[in-house]
């Protein structure tokens, strides 16, 4: 142990150029579509997702070759004066889901456009890809980087991405929806910055591996935590901090609600499980006991967070009457299963979080749910394109019209629902047993009633598309195959999520420490 | 694989295979002439494969398949029942729009239906039941009309609630097993010393008796089944209940028995068996009568699972499997009957109504048929004390259900005009007819150990004809009090439930209110701040 203490942590890896290549890529674009004439923006995009996404697959691959985090030390300089970056297992995991996500928006987007061909060059079409191109780059960064001031520039860059999107059509109410958005989230990212300063004035630095091993009973290193916590809820629009999620995320135009819902608002939550579970003291301090109280605590509070947010903003999607703002709020209802988690991902001194259970349930929570919200959305977005409106109780027989996206709908629903084979199921299944096994019988019971009421959600749409109504529904314009295939793949992919094996997954374990020996049953 | 295991895994595989296959356009259009050989392979597991044969899917497919007695006793019976009305929706179908989309939904509910009688593991089968249970709405709600919709919303809700009691029951099973998704039977074999046993049981038991009926979980039934388009009505209430009596043989721990839960069993089968006859005679319609007809004999069913849980007997799941496919068939084929007596005038009405009459007085005991065998079966178990009385008027109440259908039939038919209805619906139902009278002379000997010949004795008929006698005398009786006949609304308690519905739209309506008010720009920056406090509060509060 103290031979490794000595030793740089962060040590650059065989493959660790392939990080900065995931955070440079889509940077590059950005500035490469402001150099070129609109119609070749799209072009660049294309060329850049394809590249993107083979780098997040050789990530994977790399991860699983060597067993081992991948990591980057830029310039050779140690944190905490350089800068890291590491992707271990879960990082990989977001980092492919991310890049599918995205290249399955690009051509969602792409195909949306072309069926206006006198605006697909426009100003809104082209402004489209180099957001989309910076929301990835910040998106991979925040996977990646390893300290809290690197994570503060690429959340901002996140939200100043994602605010424009959401007005990206120009219409006063959505611009009203992005400030709203951009409001809130300044609010969060204050409170963030406020919290890491705090950090970097008392400690001096800001790497997460040098703040998991501070006396993290200090007064500053609490402060700290709780209001960067409490800012990255903001931005994760946690019930109730949800205000301005529903009219932004319902107001964006399809590939951006997307985006929005199925990984923009992934960041944050992906942030605080890394602070408390990394920067929050962990047990293997002096004082460990009572600081494992201490994280035990945040859980808690986290944890009535997200019930709350499920039940609550599951009867809100129940009762919306346009389909964008109901899977809106369901975005907000699916989000509360990640914060469930803290509590039932407690880890013990002989296991580790993440070597539990609830730790594989909440991470395939996440990714299902990103591939299950992207389809919906675009599955919605071809209803309203089809018929030009998203009023649920005049959809009846849209099935019949648009039977690839209906069936897309129920597929993400399922996931949605928790219900097999899909991966909401095999997450709630494992986030069920978690809570049983561990004694909280309330969450246990918060994971059934939020699977019913999404079951009453998804079913009022299903139940519309299936339906015969009295006055024919007829298609506003025809809807090309392929629009509506995209969101179809993406549904098939979280109904795919659903094969893996139902245990911890070893995957989410690579590049945590000492972890093959406790998850061996 | 052997032949044998080659033959259960196509029980599952053939009819998703199928539903796949409607990708095609032109399969799609053709699909529902095919639906006749969807559950062959089933049939022909049941026949043929012996007890025991176990078949594992490769990974990542998580899926275990096997075959017991009591699974491939109603593995047959149902494989026969969807075979034939398959060929029956064929015929009865054909021409009405929408039909490909029926077909779909009648392969996916088809798939699950049987996969619940085969599947071995818990994952697995949590999604078959899963499957038979969510596409059973796309039968129930095909026809759209507004008794369909009614219906296929108060379905899909106690589906889905019964979807969670059995999720939660599963999960708490699986909990203590070192496997991810063990066996059904090793987690059962572990039931009784499990320290969360009562739970599960309870949870268990609410799960399945919901999909069987059971009182008061039965309401979905009256309304669900005679919504159905003929055919699917006749799956529905002849097999798809059934998913829950194969549940409850798979998952109750009847080798080492729980005496409580069987006595709470016993008494909710006693409670139902009664419950389903006193409404069932009050109602006009007679696919509603065969429906509350179910909820009766699903209580008998109950009764038997009860004693055997309370006696720890496990040869007693077999005879709930005989008694269940006696109920299959015949259940089945009144149903076909409703649809083929409505297209029926004139002089060939006659031998249609005494075969339906044969077969609904088979669900009453009537001698040298299935029923007859099905009772005689049970009588050893049940025995001869106050239970064995009790179930003996309760024959004598499905006697007067049945002597009520029939009359609503007959009187339903009085107008029709002078047709006959096609051989392709016929033919179909004489088979399910047939079979419910041959197929359980077949296997009496095996079940209840007695040759088939002691079920003609004279004290045996004795013991089947005093309770007909006793529900010919009700029925006489009934007649004259006109009053009841339609007093109870389909789906009775559920009346009362849905009073709530203003109370649980007022609850909505609250969160909406409190949604705007959480909404606003100072209470979320107020909430804001709260939680950024509590936060770090809660740290410090632990230094």
């Amino acid at each position: 142990m103290s031979a490794l203490a000595n030793a740089p942590f962060y040590v650059t890896t065989s493959g660790g150029y392939l990080l900065v290549l995931a955070i440079i890529l889509p940077a590059v674009a950005v500035l490469a579509m402001l150099l070129v004439p609109p119609r070749h923006v799209a072009r660049i995009a294309f060329a850049v997702m394809a590249a993107g996404l083979a780098v997040a697959l050789v990530i994977v691959a790399e991860l699983v070759g060597t067993g081992m985090a991948l990591a980057y030390v830029v310039g050779g300089w140690q944190p905490p004066l350089g800068l890291a970056l590491r992707a271990d297992g879960l990082s990989a995991a977001m980092l492919a889901m991310t890049a599918v996500v995205i290249c399955a928006t690009g051509l969602f987007a792409r195909f949306h456009q072309c069926l206006e061909p006198e605006t697909q060059d426009g100003r809104a079409a082209t402004t489209f890809w180099p957001l989309l191109m910076a929301i990835w780059s910040a998106l991979n960064a925040i996977f990646v980087g390893e300290d809290l001031f690197t994570l503060y520039v690429a959340l901002e860059l996140l939200t100043f991405a994602a605010v424009p999107l959401v007005c990206l059509d120009g219409r006063a109410e959505t611009i009203a929806a992005a400030l709203r958005y951009l409001m809130f989230a300044l609010l969060g990212s204050l409170l963030y910055l406020l919290g890491a300063a705090l950090l970097y004035g008392v400690f001096g630095a800001l790497d997460i591996h040098s703040l998991s091993r501070l006396d993290g009973g200090a007064p500053a290193v609490t402060v700290a935590l709780g209001l960067m916590i409490a800012g990255l809820l903001a931005k994760a629009a946690l019930f109730p901090l949800h205000l301005w999620l529903p009219p932004a995320h319902a107001g964006a135009p399809a590939a951006a609600s997307a985006v929005l819902s199925a990984l923009v608002i992934k960041a944050p939550v992906f942030l605080i499980l890394r602070l408390v579970l990394d920067v929050a003291p962990s047990s293997a301090g002096p004082l460990a006991g009572q600081i494992f109280i201490g994280q035990i605590l945040i859980g808690q509070i986290l944890a009535v967070l997200g019930a709350s947010s499920i039940l609550f903003c599951s009867v809100m999607a129940f009762r919306q009457q346009r389909l964008k703002l109901m899977i809106a709020y369901s975005t907000v209802a699916q989000i509360g299963y990640l914060f469930i988690v803290f509590p039932l991902a407690a880890g013990t001194e002989t296991l580790p979080a993440w070597g539990t259970i609830a730790w594989t349930g909440g991470a395939l929570q996440l990714v299902s749910h990103a591939l299950a919200k992207a389809a919906m959305f675009m599955a919605a977005g071809a209803v309203a394109e089809a018929f030009g409106h998203d009023r649920i109780s005049d959809l009846g027989g849209f099935g019949r019209i648009l039977p690839i996206s209906a069936l897309a709908f129920g597929l993400a629903g399922l996931s949605l629902m928790g219900l097999p084979p899909s991966g909401g199921f095999i997450a709630k299944c494992l986030l069920l047993t978690a809570a049983v096994t561990g004694g909280h019988p309330w969450l246990a019971a918060t994971i059934l009633a939020g699977g019913l009421l999404a079951g009453g959600y998804v079913f009022r749409i299903v139940d519309r598309a299936l339906a015969t109504p009295a006055v024919e529904l007829v298609a506003r314009r025809p809807i090309p195959r392929r629009l509506e295939a995209v969101a179809l793949v993406l549904a098939l992919a979280a109904v795919g999520v659903g094969f893996v094996p139902l245990q911890p997954f070893g995957f989410l374990q690579l590049g945590r420490p000492a972890v093959s020996a406790m998850v061996a049953p | 694989m052997s032949t044998a295991g080659l033959l259960v895994a196509a029980t599952l595989l053939l009819p998703l295979a199928m539903t796949a296959l409607c990708v095609i356009s032109a399969f799609r259009a053709r699909a529902l002439s095919l639906l006749v050989l969807a559950p062959i392979p089933a049939l022909m597991a049941a026949l043929w494969a012996p007890e025991g044969t176990l078949v594992f899917f490769p990974a990542p497919f998580r899926m275990t398949l096997t075959l017991d007695r009591p699974g491939a006793l109603l593995l047959g019976g149902a494989a026969l029942l969807w075979s034939a009305a398959g060929a029956f929706a064929a015929a009865y179908m054909a021409g009405k729009p929408r039909t490909a989309g029926f077909a779909i939904w009648w392969l996916l509910t088809l798939a699950g239906s049987l996969g619940t009688f085969v599947v071995a593991d818990i994952a697995s089968f949590y999604l078959v039941y899963g499957l038979v249970s969510l596409a059973a709405f796309g039968l129930i709600a095909h026809e759209q009309t507004a008794r369909a919709q009614h219906a296929g919303t108060v379905y899909v809700v106690l589906a889905l609630v019964g979807e969670a009691c059995l999720l939660l029951a599963f999960v708490m099973l699986a909990a203590g097993s070192p496997e991810a998704n063990p066996l059904i039977r090793d987690v059962v074999a572990k039931l009784p010393s499990s320290p969360m046993r009562d739970g599960i049981v309870a949870l268990l038991i609410l799960g399945f008796a919901l999909k069987m009926g059971l009182v008061p979980l039965h309401v979905w039934l009256p309304l669900a089944h005679p919504a159905a388009p003929m055919p699917a009505s006749a799956v529905l209430s002849g097999v798809v209940v059934k998913a829950g009596v194969i549940g409850l043989i798979r998952f109750l721990p009847f080798d080492s028995g729980l005496p409580g839960w069987g006595a709470v069993l016993m008494l909710v089968g006693i409670v139902t068996a009664y419950y389903g006859v006193i409404v069932g005679v009050t109602q006009l319609r007679a696919k509603t009568i065969l429906a509350y007809s179910t909820v009766s004999q699903m209580g008998l069913l109950a009764v038997l699972l009860g004693i055997s849980l309370g006696e720890g007997d496990p040869g007693g799941v077999n005879l709930v499997a005989y008694y269940g496919v006696h109920h299959t068939l015949v259940k089945g084929g009144l149903f076909l009957a409703v649809g083929i007596v409505a297209a029926t005038g004139g002089a060939r009405l006659r031998p249609v109504l005494l075969l339906t009459a044969i077969l609904a007085l088979s669900l009453g005991g009537l001698p040298l048929t299935s029923g007859a065998l099905a009772k005689l079966a049970t009588k050893p178990t049940l025995g001869y004390g106050a239970l064995g009385m009790a179930m003996s008027v309760a024959a004598a109440g499905s006697t007067l259900l049945m002597l009520h259908f029939i009359a609503t039939v007959a009187g339903d038919a009085r107008g029709n005009a002078e047709t006959v209805a096609p051989a392709s619906e016929v033919v179909p139902w004489l088979v399910v007819a047939l079979a419910a009278l041959v197929v359980p002379w077949s296997l009496y000997p095996a079940v209840s150990g007695d040759p088939a010949l002691s079920a003609l004795q004279p004290d045996a008929i004795w013991k089947l004809v005093w309770p007909m006698a006793l529900g010919g005398v009700a029925m006489l009786l009934l007649r004259r009090f006109r009053a009841v006949s339609g007093s109870i609304p389909e789906g009775d308690i559920l009346v009362l439930a849905e009073r709530c519905g203003p109370a649980v739209r007022r609850l909505g309506v609250g969160v909406e209110h409190l949604d705007a008010g959480l909404r606003r720009w100072p209470v979320a920056g107020l909430l804001l701040l709260c939680i950024a406090i509590a936060l770090a509060g809660s740290l410090i509060a632990w230094r």
